[in-house]
């Protein structure tokens, strides 16, 4: 997929350069910037989410993925920048005329309104006949599972059906995208997991394009089609859940997404589109895209995932000497934290019983460092 | 349950001060109620044995147009300030400038803080046949004599919407700020416009607001004295200027006293109704 390789290019992506080999998107953002008072909520923002993909804005909170939605959806207004939905321009369309379809945090279903109502309230703002409107609410109700359920009160239902009613009146409107705001947050994690399958499912059915807005990194790599990391009102990187995971374009994106550790490093050498970082002994070979603007010798970090870390008996080569602190035991796994014996601590994921009992606290042991999977950065300034 | 919880030490030094301020109303009662079943003797201060007599007298024809008076111009009075008092409220708790905020709030509660006699002569003022608003009608030219406001009913009405209006606007700003502002946002999203969205989700969920602010206000006016007596000027004869009238001109203290008796009732009757007649309101917004 060209389009998608194109968007690790980011951050900017000159305007008028949007073609995409799929038509038009179905929301385009065009260096849109938000503003509160003095604070950047939203810096100038490149943006393109494909007709049917599933797009998940992941970052802390405070980064402007909130921002973003509600830019989206209308309910803030951008202070530069172009909107654009279906490839009409909306900057300037108030909410209720952009036929988007929003799934909120709390479901925010009308309390005084029993199930039916609620599902079919955007139809009847829409006009839509009578009869249509009752077969259409039993449609969405039988997508959600919730068919029998129309004549209940919100109050009557559990945080799960809620969100199904919220999602059945969000989707029998047929809006141009599906915009979801941490919907999963307020369900306890059994459900949570199951939701997600199901939502998943539900969108890819109806190939609606989806937004969804979390803070759950798990969440968003299983789920999207597509991540946008966002931190600090920036988007940080664009990819797939595969390239976010495991060519992290920036400290930020390493260290946000999944379990890491932080090895301290030297850049040896950079060499067109690898470089080699020295680790204590240790040479290894990472990415160089991160590393133009370091000089050889400069300190670097470099950022290991826990599961492609692995454990030796102390002193054998190609591992770093460190001592066994702790053991977690995880169920599927186990987790296992080192003190490194250059100081600063790693942990390493390891299948299997055994490790249990091999590696008690205090175990002298080697910490190996794999050849591949390696990515580092510059230190922070 | 632990023994802990049971034991409210503080309990008692809660309870007392509001076992002593229901003693005393109980007391006061206890005293009207008594002389209510008293004979007057005229030119007495001193009353005479039990009598039905004061609430027969009840049934003239003056006081009865007092009691209809009284109902009317509560009910009229609630539902202006209602009126009045919604949009109001409503800004107050929407508007996101904290300046507009407390300008708002300042000027909605203001009336609290003058004293009811000086509102109400500042409203004769207001009100008088060479007052502000006679004068600025016929400067404008709208009126070429001056409208009576003073010494009549809608006088009286305007007066009492302004005193009223606090007690609405907060009571009315308490359930909207209740109100969740992403239903507003979830209709808004469905296609429904502000107004729409207004009228079908935000109106029927602050219901339980509107019932509690109407009763309140129509229980707030109907213990008004100052101003029906003031600004009515005698023309307008409601329930607490006729007790005033047969109590402290007439010294007939027992028809004054079960003329409030009536009063009394009449208000927790009326009140009661428009509860009872709201609750299908209520319940649009039972969340």
């Amino acid at each position: 997929m060209l389009s998608k390789a194109a968007d690790l290019s980011l951050p900017a992506r000159p305007p008028g350069t949007s073609a995409s080999p799929r038509g038009t998107p179905a929301v385009r953002l065009d260096g849109v910037v938000k503003r509160f008072g003095a604070v950047t909520a939203l810096e100038e923002t490149w943006l393109q989410v494909e007709q049917g993909e599933f797009l998940t804005l992941l970052g802390p909170s405070g980064c402007g993925k909130t921002t973003l939605l509600n830019l989206m959806a209308g309910f803030l207004e951008a202070d530069a920048g172009e909107i654009f939905i279906g490839g009409d321009l909306v900057t300037a369309t108030p909410p209720y005329e952009r036929e988007i379809g929003i799934v909120f945090q709390n479901y925010a279903l009308f309390p005084h309104m029993n199930v039916a109502k609620n599902v079919g309230y955007g139809l009847r703002m829409r006009g839509v006949p009578k009869r249509e409107i009752a077969r259409r609410v039993d449609e969405a109700l039988a997508l959600v599972k919730l068919s029998g359920f129309a004549d209940r009160s919100p109050r009557q239902l559990s945080g799960g059906q809620q969100q199904r009613v919220a999602l059945a009146r969000a989707l029998v409107i047929q809006p141009k995208v599906l915009l979801l705001d941490e919907p999963f947050s307020a369900l306890d994690k059994n459900l949570r997991g199951s939701m997600q399958v199901e939502l998943k499912e539900i969108q890819r059915r109806l190939g609606v394009t989806t937004v969804f807005v979390t803070h759950d990194q798990g969440e968003a790599l299983s789920m999207s089609d597509r991540i946008v990391v966002m931190s600090a009102g920036r988007v940080r990187q664009v990819g797939t859940p595969d390239q976010v995971y495991r060519h992290p374009q920036d400290r930020f994106v390493a260290g946000f997404i999944g379990d890491v550790n932080r090895l301290p490093g030297r850049l040896e050498a950079c060499a067109g589109e690898r470089a080699t970082v020295a680790i204590r002994d240790l040479r290894r070979d990472v990415e160089a895209t991160a590393l133009r603007d370091c000089a050889a010798g400069a300190e670097v970090d470099v950022f290991v995932r826990p599961d492609h870390l692995g454990v030796r008996p102390a002193g054998e080569a190609g591992s770093l000497p460190a001592c066994v602190a702790a053991l977690v035991y995880q169920g599927s796994h186990i987790d296992l934290y080192a003190d490194l014996a250059d100081g600063g601590r790693v942990l390493v994921r390891m299948p299997g019983q055994g490790a249990l009992a091999t590696y008690a606290p205090g175990t002298p042991v080697g910490i190996l460092v794999p050849q591949g999977g390696l990515v580092a950065f510059p230190p922070e300034p | 349950m632990r023994p802990a919880i049971r034991r409210r030490p503080f309990l008692p030094l809660f309870v007392t001060p509001a076992v002593l301020v229901a003693a005393a109303i109980v007391a006061a009662m206890a005293a009207i109620l008594r002389y209510s079943l008293q004979a007057y003797v005229p030119g007495s201060l001193d009353v005479g044995g039990f009598t039905l007599e004061n609430f027969a007298d009840l049934g003239r024809p003056i006081v009865l147009r007092a009691l209809r008076d009284t109902v009317l111009i509560c009910f009229e009075t609630a539902l202006i300030t209602l009126v009045v008092g919604y949009p109001v409220a409503y800004a107050l708790v929407r508007t996101r400038s904290i300046l507009l905020k407390s300008i708002i709030l300042v000027t909605a509660v203001t009336p609290l803080f003058l004293g009811e006699v000086v509102r109400t002569y500042a409203w004769t003022v207001v009100l008088g046949n060479t007052g502000f608003v006679n004068a600025t009608l016929r400067q404008i030219g709208v009126i070429e004599r001056p409208i009576q406001l003073m010494f009549t009913e809608f006088g009286v009405i305007i007066a009492l919407v302004h005193v009223t209006l606090p007690v609405m606007v907060i009571m009315l700003a308490a359930a909207l700020a209740h109100i969740d502002r992403d239903y507003e946002r979830a209709a808004q999203s469905l296609g429904a416009g502000p107004v729409r969205a207004f009228l079908t989700v935000t109106l029927p969920l602050s219901m339980p607001g509107v019932v509690a602010g109407f009763t309140t206000a129509f229980a707030w006016t109907f213990s008004a004295f100052a101003t029906p007596q003031v600004i009515g000027g005698g023309k307008v004869s409601v329930v607490s200027t006729l007790v005033y009238q047969l109590g402290l001109s007439s010294f007939n203290f027992p028809v004054a006293a079960s003329l409030s008796l009536a009063g009394l009732v009449l208000a927790l009757g009326t009140m009661w109704v428009v509860r009872r007649a709201a609750r299908p309101l209520e319940a649009l917004g039972g969340h």
